[in-house]
């Protein structure tokens, strides 16, 4: 006969209105930060296409395929670009994934905590010396007592200098990545190859590493796409600033497409030369955002793998 | 029969028969030289830093050990025996400005939506993979952006070939590393924490504000301080946004808002013309600049990572 | 509270930063004489030119320290482009002013004022270590770098174009590695107009090149507007080849070596005196383009252009290691300068 009053009511249970504002508007801004995110992608798409498109549509097809990359003289010859930051990244692995992923190894299977703990923290050093600096340090040291010394007639400026200052530069990196992959291997696999008789080495080689290759994998793939993404080093150790030849000749000066850009690059659009030479920026910075995309998208399949759960 | 005297040393003992008697007696010899190896990797790393230091600091000596203050307080110039870096520093601490102004706050807002209020949704997911692309984009095609948008298209804003495009620039650089890295470590809190938050009626964001953010402060300082860092370092973004390549005339105040509208260099521009020219003054100028640079870097490099081992120990 | 804070920072650094920066970069407003002068004045242009001016700039801002000037050096070319676009109050020029960039200059409706300031030389460098080579006649280079030498890449293979054009030098079997000035720097310009320009009119007419390519040299070489990375790579190789302004050869010292170049008279080192007087053959004059209506508005603009032709400024050409002109040059320079005469004297029209 009598209703029972409900003390609490739904409307209670609802909260107080200006703490519910707060929240929305805090999550409004806070959404706002993460869709910039995209603005910002959307923004370099935009800017590189949109002249890369002018020297897509306006060049001569045959200038594509000359002498030299002389942007300058109207002759874009993109090969030359191409095959310079091939050469430049390869010597870069060539000096990265073995010294990274070695000292990788040693420290996550061998090297003690006391050892781990003051030796990798000096790998973080180096993974922060900034690019101008490995740049110099390849054109005043490594030019002259390396390449110049295996090489009696290397020229000063040289790719594989560059090349060689990419690797020391990449080395953080794959170690990092590396190292990630292969603590992340459960300890029952080392243990039962132990308990199999197994050494030590035969268990890292034969059990740990390919059961973390996927994390090599993408540790490998995000190193060469740093070094492709690499100017720096190559703008100042390598030693072409205004245009250069085709070559595959190592030790002689070259470009790449990244120190191509920067060649052309000062700030302004006045620059002399053919009416493409200025748009002609745009379309290496297409080509190399495309190529760094596809890298990253792929090491990405393989990171996720690896990644640290805590 | 090994001494059983103390039972470590009875264990250790043991230990090796047992290991010599799986092993076959023989040494490990394939083991050794692969450990050696190893050892030889990491120390190759290690080697060449040495070397770069030492080069870089023997270099740089002569200018640091006798004319420091001046060098500190010199301008861009033609002559060797009166240039000086602090036009770069200051242009550098503008940068410095621009990213912890603009990228941390607007990383650490985005990070924290990711991890805290984002539903997983395919939005979600496009917006994670975007940002993880962008943290691999070269630091070149920024410069292009930065040329395209801050100099050109915004340049009544900014004024052009300025400090401020610059910084903007650099802080759009460094934006997606400060997301990741403040995103992990928002991902580190113990659901645990969270939920006590909720069990006495606190909405997300005081949890997070109250709760999460200050166990997570740590991880997303060192994240923070690593991707400054990093900005500091970049040159190449530098150049395409137009930093003076000459002679700057400007004298930096550092406290003159005025100059962000203004051209200007940074350190590692500065660093980047002086290493082109090949007079052994201006070597050793420029290893002298390096110097400077990577006193601040790796300053701030090794105050992140000592932060981080210290919350790791702590967080055990 | 942090949070808020450092949303609140940028936003009141971007109010600062932009409710002053307007007064920023504008006239001075103050009247030209003694009184201390303030404002911006951007000068662009030659890298070669570019020490002058950097030294000239220096000294002003000694005495006027509210002035700031910016030196930048992306090579004559580029600098034109700046100048006719508005973009540069100031440029510099190692070679007059061409007629596509007059043209642009007047339909973008910039008057300029050309003053000549120096002669400088240009210098043909080749490494120390190369002992066979130390005299080169203008056949010689044609030979070597002109439009019909692409794909020539050593220095005997360039001696049957140069036997052909009268050359009696012999060229070593060495590898040629040029590290020249490119296409933006006025010293390439130069180069080609004075050493390659009279022997390509005859090969046009012989039918051997075209007009445009009389204009080139060949393209496979490692350009380079700045000539600091000139005389680096001049320095890498045993037997480079290049060429850069004379005052920068000099500076590198021992670093390069300078060949005596043969205009017709015989063997002429590159000195201050035989640049001076025109008996070496690669000499040519050093300009200052002033963008009239900027040097009206601009008091600071005025105030530097009047230093850097006063005795104190003008003396930076010799300091820096370039030639100072001829009183009666220099007097024409002074007076197109007070009469803000506009146009082109020395340039193609």
């Amino acid at each position: 006969m009598s209703t029972i009053e409900p003390g609490i009511r739904l409307s209670d249970l609802r909260g107080d209105t200006r703490r519910l504002r707060t929240e929305r508007v805090v999550r409004g801004v806070l959404l706002g930060g993460a869709v910039l995110s995209i603005v910002i992608s959307a923004l370099i798409v935009l800017s590189l296409v949109r002249e890369a498109w002018t020297f897509i549509t306006q060049v001569e097809w045959a200038s594509l395929w000359t002498t030299g990359w002389f942007p300058r003289r109207g002759l874009y010859d993109v090969k030359t670009l191409l095959v310079g930051s091939i050469l430049v990244t390869a010597i870069a692995m060539a000096v990265a994934v073995p010294v990274g992923l070695g000292a990788a190894v040693y420290l996550a299977e061998y090297a003690s905590g006391r050892v781990r703990r003051v030796l990798k923290p000096a790998l973080e050093i180096l993974a922060g010396i900034p690019s101008v600096v490995l740049g110099f340090f390849a054109l005043t040291w490594i030019s002259p007592q390396v390449v110049q010394r295996l090489h009696g007639d290397a020229s000063l400026f040289n790719l594989a200098a560059a090349g060689i200052g990419v690797g020391i530069l990449t080395v953080p990196l794959v170690a990092s990545i590396s190292e990630d992959a292969m603590r992340s291997v459960p300890l029952a696999l080392r243990e039962a190859s132990a308990g199999m008789g197994a050494r030590k080495v035969t268990t890292t080689v034969s059990v740990v590493i390919p059961a973390a290759v996927s994390g090599l994998v993408a540790a490998f793939i995000v190193a060469v796409s740093r070094a492709i993404g690499e100017t720096m080093v190559v703008a100042i150790a390598a030693g072409a600033t205004g245009g250069s030849q085709f070559t595959t000749n190592v030790f002689k000066p070259g470009q790449t497409m990244t120190a191509g850009m920067a060649a052309q690059a000062a700030g302004t659009d006045a620059v002399r030369g053919q009416a493409l030479t200025f748009q002609s920026l745009f379309f290496v910075g297409l080509l190399l955002f495309l190529i760094t995309l596809g890298l990253n998208l792929v090491a990405d399949r393989y990171v996720r793998r690896v990644r640290q759960k805590y | 029969m090994a001494t059983l005297s103390t039972p470590a040393a009875g264990a250790a003992a043991g230990a090796e028969v047992v290991r010599a008697r799986l092993t076959g007696g023989k040494a490990d010899v394939r083991g050794r030289v692969f450990q050696l190896a190893l050892v030889g990797c990491l120390g190759l790393a290690l080697v060449v830093l040495a070397v770069l230091l030492v080069d870089v600091i023997t270099g740089g000596w002569e200018v640091l050990s006798q004319r420091l203050g001046d060098f500190l307080s010199g301008r861009l110039s033609s002559r060797p025996a009166r240039a000086g870096i602090s036009q770069g520093l200051a242009g550098s601490f503008w940068i410095a400005v621009f990213v912890v102004c603009l990228a941390f706050p607007i990383g650490i807002a985005a990070a924290i939506y990711l991890e805290e209020y984002a539903p997983r949704s395919r939005l979600t997911r496009v917006i994670d993979v975007n940002i993880r692309n962008l943290a691999g984009v070269p630091s070149v095609v920024y410069g292009i952006l930065g040329f395209a948008v801050f100099v050109k298209a915004l340049g009544s804003l900014t004024g052009g070939r300025t400090i401020m495009a610059a910084g903007i620039t650099l802080a759009v650089l460094v934006l997606p590393i400060v997301i990741i890295t403040a995103a992990e470590a928002i991902r580190a809190v113990p659901d645990s924490i969270r939920e006590a938050g909720f069990g006495v009626g606190a909405t997300r964001w005081e949890v997070v504000r109250g709760h999460v953010l200050p166990y997570a402060a740590p991880g997303i300082l060192t994240g923070t301080v690593l991707a400054l860092a990093r900005a500091l370092g970049e040159a190449a973004p530098l150049l395409l946004v137009g930093a003076v390549t000459g002679f700057l005339g400007s004298d930096f105040a550092i406290f003159d808002t005025n100059q962000v509208r203004e051209r200007f260099t940074a350190m590692p521009m500065v660093i980047f013309n002086w290493a082109q020219q090949p007079r052994d003054e201006f070597r050793a100028l420029t290893a002298a600049a390096i110097v400077v640079l990577l006193v601040v870097v790796l300053l701030a490099n090794s105050a992140a990572i000592l932060l981080r081992n210290r919350y790791e120990k702590k967080r055990g | 509270m942090r949070r808020s804070l450092a949303l609140l920072l940028p936003l009141l650094l971007l109010a600062a930063a932009c409710g002053d920066g307007e007064d920023s970069g504008s006239a001075g407003g103050s009247d030209s004489g003694d009184e201390a002068v303030s404002g911006e004045v951007n000068i662009t242009g030659s890298s070669t030119v570019e020490p002058i001016s950097t030294s000239v700039a220096e000294l002003f801002q000694e005495d006027n320290g509210d002035v700031t000037v910016n030196v930048d050096g992306p090579g004559t070319g580029d600098g034109f482009q700046l100048f006719c676009n508005g973009e540069a109050d100031i440029t510099d020029a190692s070679r007059p002013i061409e007629e596509e960039e007059a043209t642009a200059c007047q339909q973008s409706g910039v008057e300029y004022i050309e003053l000549k300031v120096a002669f400088d030389g240009i210098s043909v460098l080749t490494n120390p270590a190369n002992e066979d080579v130390s005299c080169l006649m203008f056949a010689d280079l044609y030979a070597l770098v002109g439009p019909e030498s692409e794909g020539v890449d050593n220095w005997s293979d360039a001696a049957a174009l140069a036997g052909e054009l009268g050359s009696t030098t012999d060229l070593p079997d060495a590898g040629l590695d040029i590290t020249a000035p490119g296409e933006e720097s006025g010293t390439y310009d130069s180069f080609i107009e004075l050493a390659l320009g009279d022997i390509a009119e005859e090969r046009v007419a012989a039918g051997a090149i075209t007009e445009d390519q009389a204009e080139t040299t060949r393209p496979d070489y490692q350009a380079s507007g700045d000539d600091n990375v000139i005389i680096e790579g001049i320095e890498g190789s045993d037997t480079s080849l290049g060429w850069v302004g004379f005052a920068f050869a000099e500076e590198a010292g021992d670093q390069v070596k300078e060949l005596e170049v043969d205009g017709g008279d015989g063997c002429v080192a590159p000195s201050a005196d035989t640049i001076s007087d025109g008996s070496y053959p690669l000499s040519r004059p050093l300009f200052v383009y002033v963008n009239k209506a900027k040097a009206e508005s601009n008091a600071a603009i005025a105030a530097y252009v009047d230093f850097y032709l006063s005795d104190e400024g003008i003396s930076s050409v010799e300091e820096v290691g370039y030639v100072a002109l001829p009183d009666d040059q220099f007097s024409e320079t002074t007076t197109a300068w007070e009469d803000r005469t506009t146009g082109t004297r020395e340039g193609t029209e």
